[in-house]
């Protein structure tokens, strides 16, 4: 679905979009993934429930399950005011900002991308461009199931911990939605793009309607 | 951002330098600092013929895969391997030593279907 929204903005037919879901519990590898950060065999990840799929994406190996929000901006970014501090830096503010909504400070690292707490790397950042329009993302963690990243070395960085808005704030963790609600909303301000909401179940512009189906 | 002046330009930011009939490609330093540092190149395969918008080569950064497209058509006659071991050249001299792969052009005049650097200049923010 995601290639159907990308020829479709490709083709100007619709304008900037970002999709924002859970994915069922899947190990993904990026463009050049190396199976060495697998930790487990194809049949174990299968045993766990855990789909394997290669990503076309930028990036090393992650892991997606319900409980942790993946942004996928579908952006024209050839020409755009706000992009040219560079979308992955842009990406990486708009996980900073929502956590600074939740009262955790998040950073950068140093020849590393993605967002970081103390407590470890709660975002991690993937994406590829055809025609300059971005797909694949941003994945961050609210309240997930971690044990999935301890079968892959996450971004093949070894020893560094996995955090999630649960394992900071426990009890006082915020709902997916509430989570959700600023993320979108540091993706507007971040990007300078304003956004009209759609349910992906309920009823969508014809344009959008024609390039999901 | 410099933009040089004596190259031509396509939308999807690659630039085309044409001399003898062989046109030079790279792409430019608004498409690096996009990309942030690249760590890996794919590059066509001398023989290759692409037809202009042909996806030709891939550029790789930490966290982004960019496709590089064929700003014209021709046969790939030369390509800069030296980016197979140091990809951030591109990253330091886009507009030269950076440079992706060489092009023998079917028809010369495809170049003024692209853009001149006032033109691209335009198109871009400033980075």
């Amino acid at each position: 679905m995601q290639r159907r929204v990308l020829a479709a903005r490709q083709e100007g037919r619709i304008p900037d979009t970002v999709l924002i879901l859970q994915h069922e519990p899947v190990v993904t590898l990026g463009n050049r993934g190396r199976d060495n950060y697998l930790l487990k065999t194809a049949e174990e990840y299968q045993a766990m429930g855990i789909d394997l799929f290669h990503a076309e994406r930028g990036g090393d190996v992650t892991f997606h399950a319900p409980g942790q929000w993946v942004l996928y901006p579908i952006l024209h970014l050839g020409g755009n005011e706000a992009d040219s501090h560079g979308y992955l830096s842009n990406l990486e503010e708009i996980a900073i900002q929502t956590l600074g909504d939740f009262g955790i400070k998040g950073f950068r690292k140093a020849g590393k991308s993605g967002a970081w707490t103390d407590a470890g790397k709660i975002a991690a950042i993937g994406f590829r461009l055809k025609k300059w329009v971005s797909f694949h993302g941003m994945s961050f963690n609210v309240n997930l199931d971690l044990s999935g990243f301890q079968t892959i070395v996450p971004c093949g960085l070894v020893g560094e911990p996995v955090a999630s808005l649960k394992t900071i704030l426990g009890d006082s963790c915020p709902s997916m939605d509430s989570v959700r609600n600023s993320l979108l909303e540091h993706f507007s301000n971040v990007c300078q793009r304003d956004l009209e909401r759609f349910d992906a179940d309920g009823e969508l512009p014809a344009a959008l309607q024609d390039a999901m189906t | 951002m410099a933009v040089p002046q004596d190259l031509f330009y396509a939308k999807t930011h690659e630039w085309v330098s044409l001399e003898d009939g062989i046109a030079t490609i790279g792409i430019t330093d608004f498409a690096q600092s996009q990309l942030s540092d690249l760590t890996f190149v794919e590059l066509p395969e001398v023989g290759t013929e692409f037809e202009s918008g042909d996806e030709a080569a891939v550029v790789e950064s930490v966290k982004a895969a960019a496709d590089v497209y064929a700003p014209v058509a021709g046969e790939v006659v030369a390509v800069n391997s030296n980016l197979e071991d140091a990809p951030e050249l591109i990253n330091k001299d886009a507009f030269g030593s950076g440079w992706l792969f060489k092009l023998r052009m079917a028809d010369e005049s495809e170049v003024d279907d692209l853009m001149d650097a006032d033109t691209y200049e335009e198109l871009c923010p400033s980075a």
